[in-house]
């Protein structure tokens, strides 16, 4: 295959989300394959690791560490006098015009080369405009999270404005697909988060660590709250059974305190934020999702690639591609801690049960493997590099 | 089969559990019983003869329990009402409750309900379901959002739509009062129970609270086709119920609430399976047919249908007729297929479905045609955009459909029409398109009535992003956040971007100000100018609105030049700038400080239309209302539809101030006199206007002539249609005909097209055949009667002055009908018309291939003339200065 310029557009390279590790798993799978991987970042975080490896250039939009405001309208606060709102809109816009040329200049750097821009995330693509009527630049735009959830802020309104020509929208899972089919995008498609890693350790080895694990940032979207409080209402009947949480976040001590309240600092334990979750997952029996909203969430893809059983809150349709309900899961309404509850009970008391979903899931990540995905993504390249737009 | 009675006690509650094979879902509809929050209940599992491991799982969870009763039924029931009528008879409490296997109550279910039914005493009481599709609330906004205590269903009909029974509690006492329990050997059971459970109960109350998960699984094999078979039997299961309630709604004497029933049935019931139809097989087809046929009849008649959506209204009544034919070509109709046979009618702009058989039609009205079309090939450069289209209006003959596409810029109004080639592709002309955004919309002409669709990018084959940038300008192809197409037009550098802004801005800014502010001078100057004298030598003349300088305005101003007296004269115009007039007469725009200046101050007031709103008239001003024409619609207070008082206010505050009204023959004197209930002076002596049609000066035809670039041996034919202000799309209808007339045209002739003043900006954008001359922006209609030979027109005042001329008129009356039904006319027209009367384009090309059939109309001619223009000598400008400034 000939050498590829393919470009990743990210809100922060070195932040730790779901979608900077799906980006890195592509890079290093991407460059594995000798392509010309880059990064365009519109900020970055000060003084933070990131999951991506040093040989990769990364190029910064806001170089001086510039955090835009939300868009408002200038006449109405001119007019209230409102002079600092407004200056800094009138900045805002400003810089937005300039970093647009500076972007295209950093495309110019490929001359008529073919560059595959792939957005990360929603918010870069503002600054791709007039990239968009470039020939040999083809935009890849996704969003990582459900319809419900972009509703939920402005990343919504910005898809509707800033996805409709961009030649390829990818949605994590078909429920989200159809949305914006409806919505009259007839650039819609979809394509899995790819799992870094994938390995079979034997379902009886997984039931003896008696240890239920979930993952994520400390805030309160992930509804760690709710995951302790179910596995407070079992830890009686579950004896021997322990819950840990990776990750770290503004949650922690109200989190924490809630561990004292329920007298469970010897069975629940925040175990901060992991360098190897793969290790963590293979010493793990189970893997429990309390959130309240999410995309295609990578920890329940990683949990699967383990052979782990899932419990999970149904906050998404990406859920029920990754799961199979009864089959190598069980999942609950978001919220309902009683039902969560005696999900947890029942994979932790039922080994018979526990082995089945444990192969079962080990079974059915195959679809979510990098090496799959990766070909998925070669696939995507050839038909957009096939088509030569306005030709 | 049935256990030994656990408890002694009688619990305060029973909760009876059904299940058929739930092997996967039972044992959590049983925990969540166990784990609520209410303890003196006891549950009775009936397993309907599960061929699963359901039977084996509930005996291992009963184990031990002592609330916990496990029944097993010797053979399957078929349905729900056999298990849950068991589990009534084996249970003791004094409330009962109802959960299916495979779904599982809140945790605190039993003790809001418990709490409710106590506190509210009603005979039972409903909760809120949430369905796990989507984990909504099931009628949350119609039944469930606030708690309703102790109503009666007659006060609440909404609450049929909710027909489950398993959310609700019930009294035990109510249930043995009415010996109610499920009908057992059918299915939809709900339907029955839960109907007749509202209709027997004193009262029920409803709590904002959420008791039941409904776990709804989504299987796309559920509507494969091995299921087809079932299916009608599943539908003849529904109806069965139906008219189980039906009867007993007979019975129990509620046959008044038959209607609410019956909405429901339409509106939920058969919905689910209309929706489904496509799929059905034939066997199937033909057997919903005959029976939901039945049904209808034996319970509503067509007005049922008459307050339904358009799609569900035209869908039943054509079940309801039996018109399976329609029926089908509706259903593909709506899906976007193609019907059988073209379906959709319309009479005038009123579209219709048509039946196969005889029904009424006012089942059958529609909105408005579905149009389709797909765009391909989009090309964009310097000065051309084109694309490939096809357009597809469904269930119409195409052969009467005709379209063309229009690109609008949104920020200036400017708009550009495509030219189309024989092969579909539709160009655009957009080297002189400037800023802003031009948003594409597909214009479709049927029949006269014109559809306006605006393009979507969806709609778009291979929607290619090109821009091309000339030095200022960039073009580019965009879509915007409502997926509607356009062409982006932008200055290429940004300070210019900028500029545009700031400019469009200041003119938004502007339309507002004229709006709604006044500079503190402007204030001033309308308190003080109208107390001003009077001069008494000046004059102020206006032609319809100021839009013009003509008609009878205009003829005694130049008869008032001619006679060289000592008058200032002001006319005002709306767009002064615009007007080239003779003589020393000062120009001002219409509602100007200046106009109003002159008002107040002119002694004379001349004006064919209305000018008294626009200031206070004083004692010693002199109106000289010289009226546009002889009427032949009615007018004021004798017109068709009775006009408002607001309108008649405004009628009242013109005619109050006119001092003489000019006529033009006794009939128009009689008919402005009754119908503006005009009681001031009428000189009645001929219009102005005509004189020069007696006169007839060589030189103003050849003026006319020269300014509409016509040669001296061109045939000239006038057509003049008026303004049909009630239908839109009879301007579409005008451009029609048009075209018609100009293959007709023979090589020496020409047509010249006059219309309203209101029509004349939007055909100035349209490109017409060579042999077409506009002339509707021509000031003066009277000077194009000298150049015409012959005149088409309808039911316009125009053919009383040009029948002055005594030259041939055709009357083109498509809508003679119509006009006559919605304005009235006050004479026989079809009978005293100066000329024939032509309904139809083919009954006027008739007259125009042989114009020597008109012969035969001179007669008419003179009658009509004798009878509305024998004042006209071509004086009639003299005699009304003679009569108002007095002779000189």
């Amino acid at each position: 295959m000939e050498r590829k310029n393919i470009v990743f557009l990210i809100n922060e390279f070195n932040n730790h989300g779901g979608a900077q590790r799906v980006a890195s798993i592509l890079t290093e799978e991407f460059m594995r394959d000798g392509h010309n991987v880059s990064i365009l970042s519109v900020n970055q975080q000060k003084k933070a690791p990131s999951y991506f490896s040093k040989e990769v250039p990364v190029t910064l939009i806001h170089k001086d560490d510039y955090r835009p405001p939300a868009a408002i309208e200038l006449s109405s606060n001119l007019k209230q006098g409102k002079l600092i709102k407004v200056s800094k809109e009138v900045n805002r816009r400003y810089r937005l015009q300039k970093q647009r040329a500076d972007v295209k200049k950093f495309f110019e750097a490929f001359g008529d080369e073919e560059v595959f821009v792939i957005a990360i995330q929603v918010y870069g693509m503002q600054w791709m405009q007039p990239v968009l009527y470039q020939k040999n630049i083809k935009v890849i735009g996704q969003s990582h999270e459900s319809v419900a959830a972009a509703r939920s802020s402005q990343r919504y309104k910005r898809i509707l404005s800033h996805y409709r020509q961009v030649s390829k929208f990818l949605l994590l899972t078909q429920k989200d697909e159809e949305h914006f089919k409806e919505a009259g995008f007839k650039n819609t498609g979809v394509m899995y988060n790819p799992s870094p890693f994938r390995h079979l350790t034997p379902p009886e080895i997984l039931y003896n660590h008696k240890k239920i694990v979930s993952s994520g940032r400390l805030v309160a979207g992930k509804g760690f709250d709710v995951l302790i409080e179910s596995f407070a209402s079992v830890a009686e009947k579950i004896p021997g059974w322990t819950l840990h949480i990776y990750g770290e976040g503004p949650a922690e001590d109200s989190l924490q305190s809630l561990i004292r309240i329920f007298d469970l600092e010897e069975r629940v334990f925040l175990e901060g934020q992991t360098e190897d979750i793969e290790a963590s997952l293979r010493e793990a029996s189970f893997f429990v999702l309390s959130s309240k909203a999410e995309g295609l969430p990578m920890s329940l893809i990683e949990a699967q690639s383990c052979g782990l059983p899932c419990v999970s809150t149904d906050c998404a349709p990406g859920i029920r591609e990754i799961l199979t309900e009864y089959e190598d899961s069980l999942i609950a309404p978001v919220g309902d801690i009683h039902l969560l509850g005696r999900h947890i009970k029942r994979l932790a008391e039922d080994p018979e049960l526990f082995y089945s979903y444990s192969r079962n899931a080990y079974e059915n990540s195959l679809k979510f493997d990098k090496k799959v995905i990766k070909q998925q993504w070669y696939k995507l390249f050839e038909e957009l590099g096939g088509r030569r737009d306005g030709q | 089969m049935v256990n030994e009675q656990k408890t002694v006690r009688r619990p305060k509650l029973s909760v009876v559990v059904i299940a058929f094979n739930n092997e996967l879902y039972i044992e959590e509809a049983l925990q969540s019983l166990q784990e609520q929050t209410y303890t003196d209940f006891e549950v009775v599992v009936v397993n309907d003869f599960s061929s699963d491991r359901t039977g084996e799982l509930i005996d291992r969870f009963v184990e031990g329990k002592a609330n916990f009763t496990a029944i097993h039924l010797p053979e399957n029931s078929g349905g729900c009402s056999t298990p849950r009528n068991t589990g009534i008879a084996n249970s003791t409490g004094e409330y009962v409750m109802f959960l299916d296997g495979d779904d599982w109550y809140t945790v605190s279910a039993c003790e809001k309900m418990v709490e409710a039914i106590e506190r509210t005493g009603s005979d039972f009481v409903a909760g809120q379901v949430i369905r796990t599709n989507n984990y909504e609330i099931w009628y949350h906004k119609q039944l469930y959002s606030i708690e309703r205590i102790n109503l009666n269903i007659r006060e609440f009909m909404g609450m049929l739509f909710d027909s489950l029974s398993v959310n609700k509690i019930y009294k035990r006492s109510f249930l043995d009062a009415h010996h109610l329990r499920f009908p057992e050997g059918i299915h939809y059971e709900d339907i029955v129970f839960t109907g007749k459970a509202y209709f027997l109960a004193e009262s029920f109350s409803i709590i904002p609270e959420p008791v039941y998960y409904w776990r709804v699984v989504e299987n796309s094999d559920v509507k494969s086709i091995t299921n087809r078979r079932f299916e009608f039997e599943n539908f003849q299961n529904r109806i069965i119920a139906h008219r189980y309630f039906d009867q007993f709604l007979k019975e129990s004497g509620a046959s008044l609430y038959q209607k609410e029933k019956n909405n429901k049935f339409l509106r939920h019931d058969l919905k689910l399976y209309t929706n489904d139809y496509l799929l059905f097989d034939e066997d199937y087809k033909e057997k919903f047919h005959v029976l939901i046929h039945d049904y209808l009849h034996e319970t509503m008649d067509e007005y049922a249908f008459l307050n339904l959506a358009e799609k569900d209204r035209i869908l039943y009544y054509l079940l309801y007729i039996g018109d399976r034919d329609a029926f089908d070509d509706w259903i593909a109709y709506t899906n976007g297929l193609e019907t059988k046979t073209y379906r959709i009618h319309n009479v005038g702009s009123q579209y219709y479905f048509s039946a196969s058989i005889a029904g009424n039609h006012k089942f059958l009205k529609m909105q408005r045609p579905e149009i389709a079309y797909r765009i391909s090939d989009v090309q964009l450069d310097e000065k051309q955009f084109s694309f490939h289209a096809s357009v597809n209006v469904y269930s119409i003959d195409p052969g009467t459909v005709t379209s063309f596409w229009m690109l609008r810029n949104r920020q200036t109004g400017v708009t550009l029409v495509s030219e189309q080639s024989g092969d579909g592709t539709y160009t655009f002309h957009v080297k002189n398109m400037t800023e802003g955004n031009y948003y594409l919309s597909l214009y479709v002409n049927h029949m006269g009535n014109l559809h306006k669709v605006l393009a979507k990018g969806s709609e778009i084959a291979d929607l290619p992003n090109i821009e091309v940038k000339t030095d200022s300008l960039s073009k580019s192809i965009y879509i915007n956040e409502k997926n509607s197409f356009s062409i982006r037009v932008q200055p290429v550098k940004s300070v210019d971007q900028v500029k545009w802004k700031l400019k469009q801005r200041r003119k938004t800014q502007e339309a507002k100000k004229t709006q709604n502010t006044e500079s503190a001078f402007q204030k001033w100057a309308k308190r003080w100018i109208p107390k001003l004298p009077v001069r008494s030598n000046w004059v102020l003349f206006e032609s319809h609105m100021g839009k013009q300088y003509s008609d009878s305005p205009k003829y005694i101003y130049e008869q008032l030049l001619e006679t060289g007296r000592n008058y200032k004269y002001i006319w005002s115009f709306q767009e002064p700038g615009a007007v080239e007039l003779p003589g020393p007469a000062i120009k001002v725009k219409r509602n100007s400080l200046k106009h109003l200046y002159y008002l107040n101050r002119a002694k004379f007031w001349v004006d064919n239309q209305g000018m008294a709103h626009l200031a206070e008239k004083k004692d010693q001003q002199v109106y000289i209302q010289t009226w546009h024409g002889t009427p032949l619609k009615r007018m004021g207070y004798d017109q068709k539809k009775q006009p408002s008082i607001q309108e008649l206010t405004r009628l009242k505050k013109q005619t109050d101030a006119w001092d003489y009204l000019v006529s033009p023959n006794s009939y128009t004197s009689r008919v402005l006199k009754r119908g503006f209930r005009y009681g001031g002076e009428i000189l009645e002596t001929g219009y102005p206007r005509n004189d020069i049609l007696i006169s007839q000066p060589p030189e103003i035809k050849e003026k006319a002539r020269m300014s509409l670039g016509i040669s001296e041996e061109k045939h000239v034919v006038l057509f003049a249609p008026t303004f049909r202000d009630w239908d839109p799309d009879s301007f579409q209808r005008v451009l029609d005909d048009v075209q018609y007339l100009s293959k007709e045209l023979h090589g020496d002739q020409v047509l010249v097209l006059r219309l309203h003043y209101l029509l004349s900006d939007k055909i100035s954008q349209f490109e017409l055949p060579p042999n077409i001359v506009d002339a509707s922006n021509y000031q003066d209609i009277q000077e194009l009667y000298l150049l015409a030979d012959l005149l088409i027109t309808d039911y316009s005042s125009v053919m009383f002055d040009y029948a002055l001329l005594k030259r041939p008129i055709l009357l083109y009356c498509y809508d003679l009908d119509e006009y006559i039904t919605r304005r009235g006319m006050y004479f026989d027209f079809a009978e005293n018309a100066p000329g024939p009367v032509c309904e139809t384009m083919d009954e006027l090309l008739e007259y125009f291939r042989h114009p020597e059939k008109l012969a035969a109309f001179e007669g008419a001619l003179d009658r009509f003339v004798k009878e509305f223009g024998s004042l006209e000598d071509g004086k009639a400008s003299a005699k009304v200065i003679d009569s108002v400034f007095g002779k000189k």
